[in-house]
């Protein structure tokens, strides 16, 4: 190790004209905020285990949930990764009479989502702005017929230690002869804060456009961390329209 | 990355002070490497780069990209200079797959996993030194020396080395073999369409410990997949 130590006396100049400033290597699938995707893609034949914790709490006329989004994520190339979610929801249940309900706890949903990097995966050549395309298709395991497509556009935008995020969401759940359409936009910012902690803010929110008048609009702080091959995000969703709190963690390990 | 810690005041003065350009009307460095084993007996040839800082020249459009190939669970070659704005090419050779990442802070990256026959390419924008590894394989290492000019040369198995085009002047001459203890330098006056003479000599080290991409020890044996 000694050698490597002194080894560099005559490049470290040159190098520390270069690193100010250099974005990290892009490691995993991760997203540096809670409840919007982020912009990085697994490297090609890597996998990871994600599992997405999340929290609606306090929507008027809603059982409050805590849900559960857990699977492996594939990188099928550097830039288009697979992966393959089971997903969980825990519903309060109600004592008020007469339509007093027990908490339920059940499968939901289990499908397929495909994230696409629209520019090199590499970080340093990618340039400042990163779009990513999304789509996710999953089976409705209480509503047999049904089907729920997801689809996200993404766009990144990277300079030096700020990370800004633009997400354009929509869901659709299909049934025979029905069909509801969300709208999930959202923004966020985050700044390397130290070392790999990253602290920023984000707003979030999921508004019905067909079928139905569900809305709800959060705003709050988040986090990102990395840690050799575990990495996290988490926000906690300060309710402003028709919603008290909506925490979400995430977290990724990689193999 | 503690190691990688500024130590040569001479050569930051040197990044920051005068500003010329290549010019291949300029003069020219040449003379001899020599290799010497820590204990000091002659190692055997040993490529080695010399080249020379202080001042910027961007990277030649037309040339050729680098290839640092993945064979027989070596990188070959496993030292390449490079001018910075250039990509390197990285080809598996190897029936078995290969991964190649940097933790270096001057340029972090992981290329993935790839088959035999498969290439991945990087570039490197900014100078600085890249210790590159596989991920799968521990015994293998390479190093990358992204320079701020194209005045650099790699030695001929002698030792032997000519930079051509250095702009007249003071400059501090390098040279650089992996696993060095440390680059060697030394001052040089360089006259216009003038040969200007330098012998350097290098110690060789030790192969230093890495981690894989993780920040991890490898594994005992370290895992290869086929």
């Amino acid at each position: 190790m000694f050698g490597a130590m002194v080894r560099v006396s005559g490049l470290v100049a040159v190098v520390a004209v270069g690193v100010a400033g250099a974005p990290g290597t892009a490691h995993a699938g991760r997203t540096d905020f809670g409840w919007l995707f982020g912009t990085e893609t697994m490297p090609e034949r890597s996998v990871e285990l994600q599992t997405w914790t999340y929290e609606e709490n306090g929507r008027p006329g809603v059982r409050d949930e805590t849900s559960l989004w857990w699977g492996p994520v594939i990188g099928i190339t550097d830039q288009l990764e697979l992966s393959l979610p089971i997903e969980a929801t825990w519903r309060a249940g109600s004592t008020a009479e007469p339509t007093a309900t027990p908490a339920t706890f059940a499968l939901t949903d289990y499908g397929v989502d495909l994230r696409y990097r629209l520019v090199r995966a590499d970080p340093v050549t990618a340039g400042p702005v990163v779009p990513l395309l999304r789509v996710a298709v999953k089976r409705d395991v209480d509503t047999r017929s049904a089907v729920v497509t997801e689809a996200d556009l993404i766009i990144g935008y990277q300079r030096g230690r700020l990370h800004a995020l633009l997400d354009a969401g929509v869901t659709g759940e299909f049934a025979s002869g029905e069909h509801d359409v969300f709208a999930r936009p959202g923004a966020g910012v985050s700044v390397q804060a130290i070392g790999d902690l990253r602290l920023g803010a984000e707003v979030f929110s999921e508004l019905q456009v067909s079928g139905g008048t569900y809305r709800w609009v959060a705003v709050g702080p988040d986090l990102a961390w990395t840690h050799g091959r575990f990495w996290l995000s988490a926000a906690f969703g300060i309710g402003i329209y028709h919603m008290e709190t909506a925490p979400r963690i995430t977290w990724g390990i990689a193999f | 990355m503690g190691h990688r810690l500024l130590s040569g005041a001479a050569l930051a003065a040197s990044l920051v002070a005068p500003t010329a350009h290549g010019d291949p009307a300029g003069g020219r460095v040449t003379g001899t490497v020599t290799v010497v084993e820590a204990d000091g007996t002659a190692a055997p040839a040993i490529d080695a780069i010399v080249y020379v800082v202080g001042f910027p020249e961007p990277a030649d459009p037309k040339a050729v990209p680098a290839q640092i190939a993945q064979e027989g669970r070596h990188f070959v070659p496993d030292l390449v200079a490079v001018t910075a704005g250039e990509d390197i090419i990285f080809p598996n050779n190897d029936p078995f797959l290969h991964n190649v990442f940097s933790q270096s802070s001057a340029r972090k990256f992981d290329l993935g996993s790839f088959k035999k026959g498969d290439k991945k390419t990087a570039g490197f924008p900014d100078p600085g030194v890249i210790d590159v590894y596989c991920n799968i394989h521990p015994e293998m290492a390479a190093t990358i020396l992204v320079l701020p000019n194209r005045r650099h040369a790699r030695t001929s198995p002698a030792g032997a080395y000519t930079l051509e085009g250095v702009p007249p002047g003071e400059w501090t001459v390098f040279a650089y073999t992996r696993r060095a203890v440390k680059p060697v330098s030394a001052k040089v006056t360089v006259t216009a369409k003038a040969d200007t003479k330098l012998d350097l000599k290098l110690v060789r080290g030790a192969e230093p410990e890495h981690l894989n991409k993780f920040g991890e020890k490898y594994k005992a044996g370290g895992p290869t997949y086929k």
